[in-house]
């Protein structure tokens, strides 16, 4: 255990093992509605023990023994000697999430704690055979009786219970199976012999235990009477007398001499070793046959043949060894990061150039220019594709939330995946996963009711969940679906109403589609009592928050006793943001295209004043109209005007116009951080260069009317 | 000498690489389970090979039954992995003709008794 922590293979380790135990949490919610399903417990068999391993040798002692634990139950489960049942599971992932718990320990370089000793206990209670469990593994200890093989073996003869096969046992088992020095012509009976006999040892001896007169037996078999027992009374090698099931050195060293004779390794097993010994050829080119499964090879030809083929894939290898090389490399996102900066550096220069190339006459520099134009266009796609990962990351969690939950509330529900290999930004993968969550754990939690509730309705007692992404565009749709009892308008206005959110007038003015939305409103909560589930934590509005940071829309969407539908859109990427660039007063400013709805030339002397808010009329709807230069130049004077530019954003359901002063047009641009002096200036992202080389200020949209609008009723309206 | 170290679990291969590397072997390829090691065996003149027992696809054990198997390849050690010392199944190792066995977890130290175990065996 004393393998130095090296900091990159812990790195390593971390990441390779977080990867199995995500997938270990999906397979085993799968295994629930799959019980007997021999892959998928091989697969999470497998799953427990590399990490083990991986565990051993970074000395994570503590890990170790609950994936030890597990492994144990799924190697049962896998051998039919045990049943996959509620309680099991539990245990299972109570380990599991043990396991990750660790990890993260690990991953914050803290000290492990060791798992609870109830748990531990159970999974030890587990891993016997089923009916087995109140029997526990105390027989092991029968006695071990030391009778020496030889005159000779008194010296490190192994008499204790030790769980594994000594180096000398070994090099016995060695000698045993290929024939002790001049011990020759082991006949093709041997394997099977040995096998019998082996077969014999662990059926015999009620715990596995290998006896020295088991053994002494199996010597004689394979070799005659006394042919062995000769043998071995020269050997130093120490007497088999281990009691456990487990092989130590010395065991397996002496089955090694049996297998190949004494001190040699596998080789052809009716060449004796003075044969072998007379071809003079370095260590590895030793011919060396299969040993016992199959002993029939012709013993004289066998050491060429095994020589010639070795010299031909020497000549071989050089030319194929360069072709084998692992196709994937692992990148730390950081540099990924790096490259999408300077993507972005490009893409602004290229803006620059393609004004520039609009401007000049030079057909030559226009032609390069739209060339660039292309390229740059790929290389941006490419990069983005590199930073891809499938949502079936942040996916793959959600049917243990779902089982978990689905549990703990008596709830019959089903999770229903789609889309799982749409392909998104990584940030935007790790930024989604809380939103995702809280918003399926409400789903399942306030959407769907109980069986019997469902069953008196008239719908089936196990309640769907959906889950789906999709690709639309530039932006990826993520949606969450239930066939739940639906959300109740009227009842959302009046909870509105009561915490003060929302007044009667527009209330009553309210659309059902916009009530709905009203579930985001900070404190808002349509359950009276706190449930345990969704009812603490993070809101709904921060869920909201969130996704608005991503430059995401949440859209919902119900019907009373069908069900609700959450529709989450955000771009594909964080790092360029497609942007409507503006003027107000002197100075360029860009809009999020995603927020613009529309755009259009109005004539501004027609407007209305409701409720102390200036308000446009389009198709009918009455919508606040504001002037950004009230707010963003400096030392504002107004000024009479009779027709502007209106742009129309959309915030959540809600529109809001605003009146600029020019129009330049769509342009990708590259967020830029503001200045420490400048951050957190309200109502701005961040800035960036537009095409003409001058600096835009990005506009955060819901920030600026937070800020500015703040007597306005809209700002009300936005806020709920 | 050109080693084959082949375990599906990356992190496990690069712990044993570094392990022998410490020992002075610094011509090591990795396979990810016995399937993807055999063609590399085939193809390459690789002079010992450490695999993990418990894979997905071609566990330890036909490997090295594969190995010995082929005349081509059956002079090449094997060393096998495994997470423990269990006497059926290293019998049944030693029966297909591997040259030495080590237990998770190990050192240097320990892999390099191992290593001279074998080629002492070797001649």
């Amino acid at each position: 255990m004393s393998f130095e922590a090296d900091e990159e293979i812990l790195q390593d380790f971390l990441v390779e093992a977080g990867e199995i135990l995500e997938s270990l949490s999906e397979e085993l919610v799968e295994l629930e509605n799959d019980v007997d399903n021999a892959d998928l417990l091989n697969s999470i068999f497998r799953g427990f023990h590399t990490v083990k391993g991986g565990a051993g040798f970074l000395s994570l002692t503590e890990l170790v023994d609950v994936c030890h634990g597990a492994e144990n139950i799924f190697d049962l489960l896998r051998n039919g000697q045990r049943s996959v049942t509620p309680e099991l599971m539990d245990t299972i992932l109570s380990a599991l999430d043990t396991v990750n718990d660790m990890f993260v320990l690990v991953q914050n370089r803290e000290p492990l704690v060791a798992a609870d000793a109830d748990l531990l206990a159970e999974l030890h209670r587990l891993s016997t055979p089923e009916g087995e469990e109140e029997v526990s593994a105390a027989p092991v200890a029968d006695t071990p009786v030391v009778s020496p093989v030889s005159e000779s073996s008194g010296n490190d003869s192994q008499d204790s219970a030790v769980d594994e096969m000594s180096e000398d046992e070994f090099e016995k088992l060695l000698d045993e199976l290929h024939g002790s020095g001049s011990v020759q012509a082991v006949s093709s009976g041997t394997s099977s012999h040995t096998e019998e006999t082996s077969a014999q040892v662990s059926q015999d001896s009620s715990s596995d235990e290998i006896t020295d007169d088991e053994f002494e037996s199996l010597l004689d078999e394979l070799h005659g009477q006394g042919a062995f027992s000769a043998e071995s009374s020269d050997s130093s090698s120490s007497a088999v007398a281990s009691s456990s099931d487990e092989i130590n050195d010395d065991e397996f060293e002496s089955l090694l001499d049996e297998l190949h004779g004494k001190g040699n390794a596998p080789k052809i097993v009716e060449s004796s070793k003075q044969d072998v010994a007379k071809v003079d050829i370095p260590p590895a080119v030793k011919p060396a046959k299969k040993p016992t499964p199959k002993p029939s090879p012709v013993s004289s030809t066998a050491p060429k043949a095994a020589k010639k083929p070795k010299q031909e894939s020497a000549k071989k290898a050089p030319q194929q060894a360069s072709s084998q090389g692992e196709t994937t490399v692992r990148v730390d996102t950081k540099r990924l990061d790096q490259i999408m900066n300077m993507v972005g550096e490009l893409v602004l220069v290229r803006n620059r150039l393609t004004s520039l190339g609009l401007t000049s006459d030079d057909e030559d520099l226009t032609k390069a220019v739209s060339n660039l134009d292309a390229v740059t266009t790929d290389l941006q796609g490419a990069v983005m594709q590199t930073r891809m990962q499938p949502i079936k990351k942040v996916f793959g969690r959600f049917p243990r939330v779902v089982r978990d939950l689905a549990r703990s509330l008596k709830k019959d529900i089903k999770l229903v995946l789609e889309g799982e290999d749409t392909d998104l930004d990584k940030n935007l993968v790790e930024a989604l996963a809380d939103p995702l969550v809280h918003l399926v754990r409400n789903s399942v939690d306030h959407g769907v009711e109980e069986p019997d509730i469902r069953e008196s309705l008239g719908k089936p007692r196990e309640g769907t969940v959906v889950l789906s992404a999709s690709q639309e565009g530039d932006h990826i749709l993520l949606t969450i679906k239930d066939d739940g009892a639906g959300m109740n308008a009227e009842k959302l206005k009046e909870i509105a109403i009561e915490r003060g959110v929302l007044d009667h007038d527009a209330a009553a003015r309210m659309s059902d589609k916009e009530a709905f939305s009203l579930i985001f409103a900070p404190g808002f909560s349509t359950k009276t009592e706190i449930s345990e589930v969704s009812g603490r934590g993070v809101g709904m509005d921060v869920v909201k928050t969130k996704i608005t940071q991503l430059n995401g829309t949440v859209n919902i969407d119900s019907e009373l006793g069908v069900g609700t539908v959450l529709e989450i859109k955000v771009p594909l990427t964080l790092a360029i943001l497609p942007t409507l660039m503006v003027v107000v007063g002197e100075q360029t400013f860009a809009l999020p295209l995603a927020a613009v709805n529309e755009i259009f030339h109005l004539d501004l002397s027609n407007t209305n004043s409701v409720d102390g808010q200036l308000t446009i009329i389009v198709r009918e709807k009455a919508i606040p109209l504001f002037y950004l230069d009230q707010w963003l130049v400096r030392n504002f004077v107004d000024k009479s005007r009779e027709k502007g530019h209106v742009v129309i954003v959309q915030l959540g359901n809600q529109q809001v116009a605003f009146v600029v002063d020019r129009l330049i047009g769509q342009e990708e641009v590259v967020i830029k951080p503001l200045d420490r002096l400048l951050h957190g200036t309200p109502g701005m992202a961040g800035a960036t260069i537009t095409s003409d080389g001058g600096i835009a200020l990005i506009l955060d949209i819901p920030n600026m009317l937070k800020f500015y609008a703040k007597k306005s009723p809209v700002n009300k309206k936005l806020r709920s | 000498m050109k080693v084959l170290v082949v375990d599906d679990f990356s992190t496990m291969r690069r712990i044993v690489k570094n392990l022998l590397r410490d020992l002075g072997f610094t011509n090591i390829q990795e396979a990810d389970d016995g399937s993807t090691a055999l063609p590399m065996l085939q193809g390459g003149d690789f002079d010992f090979v450490v695999t993990d027992w418990n894979m997905p696809g071609m566990q330890g054990i036909d490997l090295l039954k594969a190995i010995r198997a082929d005349a081509s390849l059956a002079h090449i050690p094997v060393l096998l992995i495994t997470a423990e010392a269990k006497k059926e199944q290293i019998v049944m190792a030693a029966q297909a003709g591997v040259n030495g066995y080590i237990v998770k977890p190990f050192t240097a130290a320990t892999l390099k008794t191992k290593l001279d175990k074998i080629f002492e065996r070797l001649g």
